[in-house]
């Protein structure tokens, strides 16, 4: 019962962390239309912002998120504005293709300026964990999930309540209309692929922390991600925190009562099963 | 006119590649079996992609059963080549009808997204398998001789295009790229969309799973991750795409020369072949999404005007 | 004269396709030079080129009545399986190398060597333990790491001299053919013990998340966790160990701990990790062309900034067993040359350079544990040779 208990926080704790990774490629897919194969890609350089910021200038990883983010939300607008505003009226395949060549080309071009060496990012408090009703909590995971519920919360905040995120969402809605409201449109998707990378940046300054860094682990967080966001929904950025907490416990119970092997199978098993059954995710509406 | 002109020269053709074995290095002779290879499994993906509109990141799922039907049934059951190939094109079609069913009535990119979670899920049930050799996969039995292995290829490829050139003719094929141009109206026209959707998806499990079978064989070795590679599932349609998607010899065009380009740079500057397809892509999506066919044809009117019409019609 | 000569040297090489005489010799490898394996791909590359040079400095090959240069083709196969036998078809078939050095890693050497029997050319190599490499009856390949299933002998062989002993012990390893093979002699060394295996657990090649398998060994209070894997997979398992607190009396691991990278990237917590190594950078190690193995670490490093582990001491090993081979034979034909390397005897400073009837080199691995940031042997063949320490304190008592 106690190995349940502690397999279920785990769980719930990895969620919040999938939760955080999916947030950047739900906002922009939700909203832009833009299904973003590059986005482990964007998580790997957050975490490699984080790692120099914190070897380099002794930045501690939760100062340095909003500087990972900001370094992201730069990259993210020049990549929207100058490359994938070009084919965003395609056929949306189109942008699915031309976000796998990106991956390709940020790939190697972190391998090349970072190496192939695995970083880690230790800060002191990094191993610290306490005790909750029987079970260990570490502490870094933890404030992972705040700032998943945070961001998330802050997104929801911004989407629905200031005059920029109504014209994001109104431009997304009908780009004519909006156009006819004085909305320059490149502007807009450039800055909105912006804060979604600058939220991958965040996801990736802490998963530094939990984990490894190298140049590689771009394309396995591109594909959990993707079910995440599938699963949960794209109708609303909360839906990504159900999704994110119900794969995470899926996983840990996988991992423990089936066997490691089969997280995989489980994870895109349910991808396939939500996508046949109900496209719009566990919780959209029913198309 | 135009058909027997082309007709000849394909001939001609086929005929100067099935001699290559003889009077290529050994290197070349490698070089096609790939290019061979990835022609089919994009002019695979064009039945599917090209022609119905559906875009599959699946094809790679068929490609891996056709190797694995071949790495099983020639190490754990001691079966000919011939018979391991019919088992895998057997998994393939059977995969095909029975997760194409439910997977074909998705649209657009979920319908991609689908298609790419399967291959995931493949990979990772075939890495538990204990016949398929869980994650360490089958060493096939060692033969000697590339040539027939080129001649099979070349032969495989043929027959696919074949087949293509048939369903741009054929009825089944209007109704193809009647589901493609518009499905609704397809339906009410009186297709029978699901039936042919479902059929075109067979057809091209068909042809990529023996190509899996072959290259598994030519190999000698196979594993999960190689066997269903979503990179070569992007690949093939990278070059479908390239090539001209929906078009008879687009994908094959496209497949040979990003070979030939890819291969230069592996064996010159090996670093910068892994930067070239991402390269490549960016910039087809870009400046000529509508395939190298299209290009040709449209360049002729409209000059190096062609990029920039290409760019205008799809920003923002 | 002269003309004749050289009219003969070109007959030969047109008729034969590669020089017999005369020519340098050339040997072909493709390596992960690039891409997720180049991390310990690089001590490959580089130590090849640095046996080579060192050869070379040293006059070359003995071949008859002349010395010749060795020569080095090195690819980058990417971290690519499918795209490292391609490369090394074009090796044999079109850059017509004499011999091929293998790459790193077992599913790279078993496809890759499936090549060099097919070609019939010598492949050597210092990157692959599994044993279904030298199982296949192959007559063309050879390795200079010990096989995968010894390798927890050791270690075991320790486990039984501590006090108190462990009575219980987790079993976790990778799904791919290095590790599977670990795990499948460990299991049957681990049952010539009497410790009890309480976890046995495969897991993906790629995971990066242990905290499943550390719950269910933290709730068994297991105490000792051995684990074949990958450097990255064992960080991840460290790092996760500390923040589940997890405290077994004793944990092992195959690769990572001597490696000085792996070392730095865990810091303090890489402390009271025992791992293996079948070198030591010791001075009992003598070399011909190096001097000897202590030597050699102090010169790799200087050359190329970061210290040798055992991966780069094999691949030079690898080029040594080469040279003696074609001295012994007085000839570069690759059949004569098979034969020779199966019975190559020399001491280097890998340690001692022999194979067995498969093909495989048998050293012993010495058992060494990161003690206060230094990394110490501490068992080897011989017996104890330093103090370790154990058990291991508690994560929140160091």
């Amino acid at each position: 019962m106690q190995l349940l208990w502690q397999i279920l926080i785990n769980g719930v704790l990895l969620g919040g962390l999938y939760a955080l990774m999916a947030l950047g490629l739900v906002l922009v897919w939700g909203v832009l239309n833009i299904v973003n194969l590059a986005h482990g890609a964007l998580i790997m350089l957050g975490a490699y912002a984080c790692y120099y910021l914190f070897t380099v200038f002794g930045l501690d990883p939760f100062g340095a998120l909003p500087v990972a983010m900001a370094v992201l939300f730069c990259l993210g607008y020049l990549i929207q504005r100058y490359v994938l505003n070009l084919v965003i009226r395609a056929p949306m395949f189109n942008t699915l293709l031309i976000t796998f060549g990106l991956e390709v080309v940020i790939t190697f071009l972190a391998q090349m300026i970072f190496s192939a060496d695995f970083r880690t990012v230790n800060p002191s408090y990094a191993g610290a964990n306490f005790l909750w009703l029987g079970a260990t909590v570490p502490l870094v995971r933890l404030l992972a999930f705040g700032v998943a519920l945070g961001l998330t919360f802050a997104l929801w905040l911004f989407l629905d309540h200031t005059a920029i995120g109504r014209a994001i969402r109104a431009t997304a809605q009908n780009l004519t209309a909006a156009r006819l409201y004085g909305v320059n449109p490149r502007q807009l998707y450039a800055l909105t692929f912006g804060i979604g990378a600058a939220l991958a940046g965040a996801a990736g300054t802490l998963y530094g922390v939990v984990s490894q860094i190298n140049p590689y682990i771009g394309s396995g967080l591109t594909g959990k991600s993707f079910a995440i966001a599938i699963i949960g929904g794209l109708d609303k950025s909360i839906y990504v925190l159900v999704g994110g907490l119900f794969l995470g416990i899926v996983e840990a119970l996988t991992a423990l009562y089936i066997g490691p092997t089969y997280t995989d199978v489980i994870s895109f098993g349910i991808l396939v099963l939500v996508l046949i059954v109900r496209p719009t995710g566990l919780l959209g509406r029913t198309a | 006119m135009k058909l027997a002109s082309t007709l000849a020269l394909s001939v001609v053709v086929v005929g100067v590649l099935a001699t290559v074995p003889w009077w290529g290095s050994a290197v070349l002779v490698q070089f096609g079996i790939n290019a061979l290879i990835l022609a089919t499994l994009a002019q695979s993906w064009n039945i599917i992609g090209g022609y119905t509109g559906y875009p599959s990141f699946g094809n790679s799922v068929f490609y891996g059963l056709g190797g694995y039907g071949v790495a099983v049934g020639m190490v754990q059951f001691q079966l000919p080549f011939a018979t391991g190939l019919a088992l895998g094109v057997f998994l393939a079609v059977l995969f095909a009808f029975l997760l194409g069913l439910p997977v074909l009535r998705l649209r657009g990119h979920y319908f991609a997204i689908a298609t790419l979670g399967l291959a995931e899920v493949m990979t990772a049930i075939v890495s538990n398998l204990e016949i398929a050799g869980r994650n360490i996969g089958l060493i096939l039995p060692l033969v000697k001789g590339d040539t027939l292995f080129f001649e099979l290829s070349l032969a495989l490829l043929v027959i696919t295009t074949l087949t293509v050139a048939w369903i741009s003719r054929s009825r089944f094929g209007f109704g193809l790229i009647a589901i493609r141009e518009n499905e609704e109206a397809a339906a009410v026209m009186g297709v029978n969309t699901t039936l042919y959707k479902i059929l075109a998806f067979a057809l091209c499990s068909i042809f990529a799973a023996i190509a899996g079978g072959i290259h598994a064989y030519w190999i000698t070795y196979l594993d999960p991750t190689s066997a269903f590679d979503i990179t070569l599932n992007i690949k093939m349609i990278i070059m479908a795409v390239f090539g001209g998607p929906g078009t008879i010899f687009g994908p094959v065009l496209g497949a040979f020369v990003l070979s030939a380009i890819s291969e230069v740079l592996a064996t010159k500057v090996t670093s910068l072949a892994s930067i070239f397809f991402g390269l490549v892509i960016v910039a087809a999506i870009v400046f000529m999404p509508r395939g190298f066919t299209d290009l040709i044809r449209r360049f002729r009117q409209q000059g190096w005007r062609y990029f920039q019409a290409n760019i205008e019609a799809n920003r923002v | 004269m002269k003309q004749l000569f050289s009219l003969l040297l070109a007959t030969t090489t047109l008729l034969f396709g590669r020089p017999l005489l005369g020519a340098p010799i050339e040997l072909g490898a493709s390596v992960q030079l690039t891409g997720q394996f180049a991390n310990t791909g690089r001590y490959y590359g580089d130590a090849y080129q640095f046996a080579i040079d060192k050869i070379n400095a040293a006059g070359g090959v003995k071949i008859g009545n002349t010395r010749e240069k060795l020569v080095l083709k090195m690819l980058d196969n990417q971290s690519d399986v499918n795209l490292s036998v391609r490369q090394y078809v074009q090796l044999v078939s079109q850059d017509k190398v004499n011999f091929l050095l293998g790459p790193f890693a077992s599913d790279f050497v078993l496809a890759d060597s499936a090549i060099a029997e097919k070609y019939s050319i010598p492949m050597i190599q210092g990157g692959g333990a599994s044993d279904q490499i030298f199982s296949r009856g192959y007559k063309y390949i050879f390795g200079t790491l010990p096989a995968a299933s010894d390798y927890f002998q050791s270690t075991l062989d320790l486990t039984g001299q501590l006090k108190p002993p462990p009575k219980t012990i987790a079993l976790l390893y990778a799904d791919d053919a290095f590790d599977v093979s670990v795990a499948d002699g460990t299991r049957k060394a681990i049952g010539k013990t009497s410790m009890k295996i309480a976890v046995d657990q495969r897991y993906s090649s790629k995971a990066s998340d242990f905290n499943s398998m550390l719950s269910l060994i933290k709730s068994q209070d297991v105490d000792a966790i051995l684990v074949a894997g990958h450097e990255t997979e064992i960080l991840n398992f460290i790092r996760q160990s500390k923040t589940l607190n997890v405290n077994p009396k004793l944990y092992a691991f195959t690769v990572g701990v001597p490696s000085a990278d792996f070392r730095n990237a865990l810091g303090q917590d890489a402390n009271y990790a025992f791992g293996m190594t079948s070198w030591v950078p010791s001075p009992a190690f003598k070399d011909d062309y190096v001097g000897n193995a202590e030597q050699f670490a102090t010169e790799y490093q200087k050359r190329f900034g970061y210290e040798p582990d055992y991966h780069a001491a094999s691949a030079v090993a690898v080029v040594e067993a080469f040279v003696k081979a074609i001295e012994a034979a007085n000839s570069v034909d690759p059949a004569k040359l098979r034969d020779a390397i199966a019975r190559v005897d020399f001491d280097s400073l890998y340690g001692r350079i022999r194979f067995n009837a498969v093909g495989q080199i048998s050293l012993p691995q010495t058992v060494v544990q990161v003690q206060k940031g230094k990394l110490v042997p501490v068992f080897g063949p011989k017996g104890v040779m330093e103090k370790a320490l154990y058990p291991m304190p508690a994560w929140g008592k160091r």
